[in-house]
């Protein structure tokens, strides 16, 4: 890709994501929304490979329904009461329709399916954008109107997105259908709580990032894109490899590593709330996600494979790591006793 | 003084008994084991005559107690003999055979290397037996109970290398054990509700429940081969004839009996056990007397009529009549183990031959052994005056007097007439026609350790009834009047099935094809009883054991519900949900727009 143009679509990303956050009025936040739609489809199809073009199309239309209708429900909200605040999205039906317009644009269950093939038409790097990036403006709209939202809806979008993001990502070999499926999971926990204590959503989308960040990067240094390359993926970074096992642990949210404190606050407040049936069901579902991640981390680091290799560790990598990696891993691992500090300042 | 002497000569007896194996334990034997055994129990029979005379005289009953035992503080288990009227009778009768079953054992198993072992079995036996007889508590009578079933168990697979052997002992024992849960069942209620296992404490004024009547009459039936229980004991005659003679005739299965006997008290007024006792005694006189008719081993033919006269035994206690009962089985010992032993005798002398259609005109040949065969015959139909008249023909007078079940009298009088008939076929076919044994066959019966046990027991069942009925009072009155043809119904149906005998047995001369129809097909494969409950049980309870064991636990708890059954479920759900993944954008928007058309339907408040 020509620098001008990498040049041009992150700065319009960025762009487009600080107008959606910092708006108040709906046209401005919808204004942001496009210019993120627009900014990122050069990105995905940057290699113009069939598979690229075609999750570019798809993330397209997606996108574009999504925004529509968004539009359209602020507009309903606008001729029923007059105003085109955010935060007053009071009538029920607007109020509904811009729900389900945020979920497509998240990858909320049951408007999902657009995202795992979008990321694997893609680069890692791009996918991380997809993943990240692109999932702050539409949840800023959502914490912005939490208080006006259908409970019933979004505990319904949260239970259901946590067991397909489960039950799908049991029968995936690609890293990156995987990762869509850790996100999608990832987004019905943030889901769930977001009606009792947003402030907990803001921290899991955080920490999510953090800990997605890492894997990206480290899956990026070392290209594996299946299974099987996961296998050998060792002799290019055999410290990648042991980190990755930590970090793939810290997204199922193992204790004592941090991708726990999410999950351990949420289902505090669940409980608190007496909402108890959904905080047991959430917790249960992860159990699935636990398990294709220790599948990964199996693969990848506890066993060899069996074919022989020549060498042990590779003396000539393509390219060489990306130091992000560094930071990212420790606070993807050790950011759990830091919690009291993490709660009082977000 | 009568009860000094009464309580010394009883001790005197069993140690009598005991020194034989004490003696024998010992290395170094004195002289032939086999004799001093024999002559122990000779030696036993004389003492044990005192105390019986002493009964006779004054009619003294003697209970010695000693040595409590106490497992709990307020539950006492005393050592506790009691010589009364049946303990008195029994264990001189008992005596008297057994002694001359070792004599004749002693030529029977002359051959046999481990001979010593098997008189010490016999002996074993027969103490467990009297322990049995003269226990007033049922602790007593348990310990005996059980020894009879472990010798019967040893001495029936004494012949341990023949299959049918073993089978047979085990089929002795699993017969036996289903009876002894009922003996257990009753036990453990009357620890239970009357705190005592004393048999003077056990039948109180009132009236006693129903449960721990029907544990005792589950025992009798398992012990004394009932109708249900009853396969084991023709399956028993593999054993050796002297054990057949004791254990099989006189002695063991007599214990169902004699437990009914002693505890009669506790269901006097019991109506629905008494009526299952006469009930099941006449069903299983019968169905014994039926397989008898076709039988063609000689010894199987006694055992059948063994099983037939406990059935009679049984529906006399269903009479209310223990003491009767008592008496039938002091006369049956006498008359049947002779038959026994004359059927060992013609054995071993046709070198091992057991089946009548090959035995004929012994009469020339062994005279002694088959005229004693025919004074057993005799005295097991009833023919008058001999042993078997004075309890079979008052048993039979009883049961026609009575205002009880109308069905079991019928099928008591039909099974005394089959009695008749099948005595008649076996000593018409061994002794009578013509020779049907190979002509180099070693016949020869004059060995006094054959002669003299046979020819005693005969006088035995001679004399035995009058004796007993001479100097025994009976307890209840018995019938004095009735009708001539009732008075004569044992004599006449008894006269029938001779007569229908000896018709049928000039059939045999005529040469006509025996001809296959229902009743005797019934009768040769004994009611089909054997393979019928055999193999459908056996393989009920190890069908189940499997459905319960691998099925139920293994499979199901273990494995369906846990482990296995959850990665189904999670498997078939990421199926489920991979299939509706498709990949086409345009199922997927329709799929985007049909949710919120039904989100939005839904949520509308009317």
């Amino acid at each position: 890709m020509s620098p001008y143009t990498k040049l041009l679509t992150s700065l319009s990303l960025l762009l487009g994501t600080t107008i959606t956050i910092s708006s108040n009025h709906w046209l401005m936040a919808w204004v942001g929304l496009e210019i993120n739609t627009l900014a990122i489809i050069p990105m995905i199809a940057k290699s113009h490979h069939p598979r690229a073009i075609e999750a570019t199309i798809k993330y397209f239309l997606v996108q574009a329904t999504a925004s529509a209708l968004l539009l359209f429900s602020s507009m309903a909200n606008a001729w029923s009461s007059g105003q085109w605040d955010i935060t007053q999205m009071t009538h029920t039906t607007p109020c509904l329709l811009m729900t389900m317009a945020i979920a497509m644009k998240l990858g909320l269950v049951p408007f999902h399916f657009w995202f795992p093939e979008v990321l694997q038409g893609t680069s890692l790097t791009t996918a991380l954008l997809l993943s990240t990036l692109m999932k702050l403006p539409p949840l800023t709209l959502l914490l912005l109107t939490s208080h006006s939202l259908n409970p019933t809806l979004l505990t319904t979008m949260a239970i259901s997105s946590a067991a397909l993001g489960g039950w799908m990502g049991l029968n995936q070999t690609q890293t990156r259908k995987i990762l869509a499926f850790s996100s999608i999971s990832h987004l019905g926990w943030m889901a769930a709580i977001i009606l009792y204590y947003p402030k907990l959503t803001l921290l899991t989308f955080y920490l999510y990032t953090i800990l997605t960040t890492t894997v990206f990067l480290t899956l990026n240094t070392t290209k594996t894109m299946n299974l099987q390359t996961m296998t050998i993926a060792w002799t290019k970074a055999p410290v990648l490899s042991t980190t990755l096992m930590l970090t793939l642990l810290s997204l199922a949210g193992l204790p004592p590593l941090t991708g726990f404190l999410p999950k351990w606050l949420i289902l505090q407040e669940l409980t608190s709330q007496e909402l108890t049936p959904t905080a047991t069901i959430m917790a249960m579902l992860s159990l699935l996600g636990l398990f294709f991640y220790l599948r990964l981390a199996y693969h990848s680091t506890i066993t060899l494979p069996p074919n022989s290799t020549t060498h042990m560790k590779q003396w000539h990598t393509n390219n060489p790591t990306n130091t992000i990696i560094a930071p990212l891993t420790s606070s993807s691992l050790l950011l759990l006793p830091l919690s009291p500090m993490i709660l009082a300042s977000i | 003084l009568d009860t000094t002497l009464l309580s010394s000569s009883l001790l005197l007896t069993l140690s009598t008994l005991l020194i034989p194996v004490f003696t024998l334990l010992l290395p170094k034997t004195l002289k032939s084991p086999t004799a001093t055994i024999t002559s122990a129990t000779k030696t036993a029979f004389l003492i044990s005559l005192i105390p019986t005379t002493l009964f006779i005289h004054s009619g003294t009953e003697h209970i010695i107690s000693c040595w409590e035992w106490k497992p709990i503080m307020n539950f006492k288990i005393p050592i506790s003999l009691k010589l009364d009227l049946y303990s008195v009778l029994f264990i001189p009768t008992a005596l008297f055979v057994t002694w001359s079953i070792l004599q004749f054992a002693s030529w029977y198993m002359a051959s046999d290397p481990h001979i010593t072992k098997f008189f010490l079995y016999l002996l074993m036996f027969l103490i467990a037996m009297l322990l049995l007889t003269i226990a007033n508590n049922m602790f007593l009578l348990f310990i005996g109970w059980e020894g009879v079933g472990i010798m019967s168990f040893l001495l029936i697979g004494w012949w341990h290398g023949r299959a049918e052997a073993n089978t047979a002992a085990l089929q002795a024992i699993m017969y036996n054990r289903i009876g002894d849960i009922g003996l257990m069942l009753s036990m453990a209620w009357l620890a239970s509700s009357l705190n005592t296992w004393e048999l003077q404490q056990t039948s109180p004024a009132t009236h006693l429940p129903t449960l721990p009547t029907l544990g005792l009459l589950l025992a009798a039936a398992g012990k004394s081969a009932q109708f249900g229980l009853h396969p084991w004991l023709p399956a028993a005659m593999e054993g050796p004839t002297p054990v057949s003679a004791l254990l099989h005739s006189s002695t063991m299965v007599v214990a169902g009996i004699f437990l009914l006997i002693r505890t009669h008290p506790m269901f006097a007024n019991n109506q629905l056990t008494l009526t299952i006792c006469l009930c099941l005694g006449a069903l299983s006189t019968l169905f014994a007397a039926t397989c008898a008719l076709t039988q063609n081993d000689i010894k199987k033919i006694i055992a059948f009529s063994t099983s037939s006269q406990l059935g009679l035994m049984m529906v006399t206690i269903g009479l209310s009549l223990p003491q009767l009962a008592f008496f039938h089985i002091l006369t049956h010992a006498f008359f049947k183990a002779m038959l026994f032993l004359c059927s060992g005798s013609i054995i071993h002398n046709l070198n091992g031959e057991q089946d009548i259609r090959k035995m004929g005109n012994l009469q020339k040949t062994l005279p002694t052994t088959t005229s004693c065969l025919t004074i057993g015959n005799l005295a097991l139909m009833g023919t008058p005056f001999l042993a078997g008249f004075y309890s079979k023909d008052l048993i039979i007078e009883s049961l026609n007097t009575s205002y009880l079940n109308t069905w079991a009298l019928l099928i008591t009088l039909l099974a005394t007439s089959f009695t008749a008939t099948y005595s008649l076929r076996m000593t018409l076919l061994t002794q009578t026609g013509f020779t049907r044994t190979p002509p180099t066959t070693p016949i020869n019966e004059n060995n006094p350790a054959v002669i003299n046990p046979i020819t005693r027991l005969a006088a035995g069942s001679i004399m035995i009834g009058l004796l007993i009925t001479s100097f025994i009072l009976p307890v209840k009155t018995p019938p004095m009047t009735m009708p001539t043809l009732t008075k004569l119904a044992a004599i006449t149906v008894t006269a029938l099935g001779l007569i229908l005998a000896l018709e049928l047995s000039n059939l045999t001369h005529a040469m006509t094809s025996p001809k296959r129809n229902h009743a005797s097909t019934f009768s040769i494969s004994l009611g089909y009883f054997n393979p019928l409950t055999h193999r459908l049980s056996s393989t009920s309870l190890l069908i189940s054991g499997q459905k319960i064991a691998t099925h139920l636990i293994d499979l199901s708890w273990y494995k369906k519900l846990g482990p296995e059954g959850l990665a189904h479920l999670q498997l078939s759900m990421a199926k489920t949900s991979t299939t509706l993944h498709t990949g086409l954008i345009k199922a997927y928007l329709g799929s985007f727009a049909l949710s919120i058309l039904v989100t939005t339907l839904l949520t509308q408040t009317p």
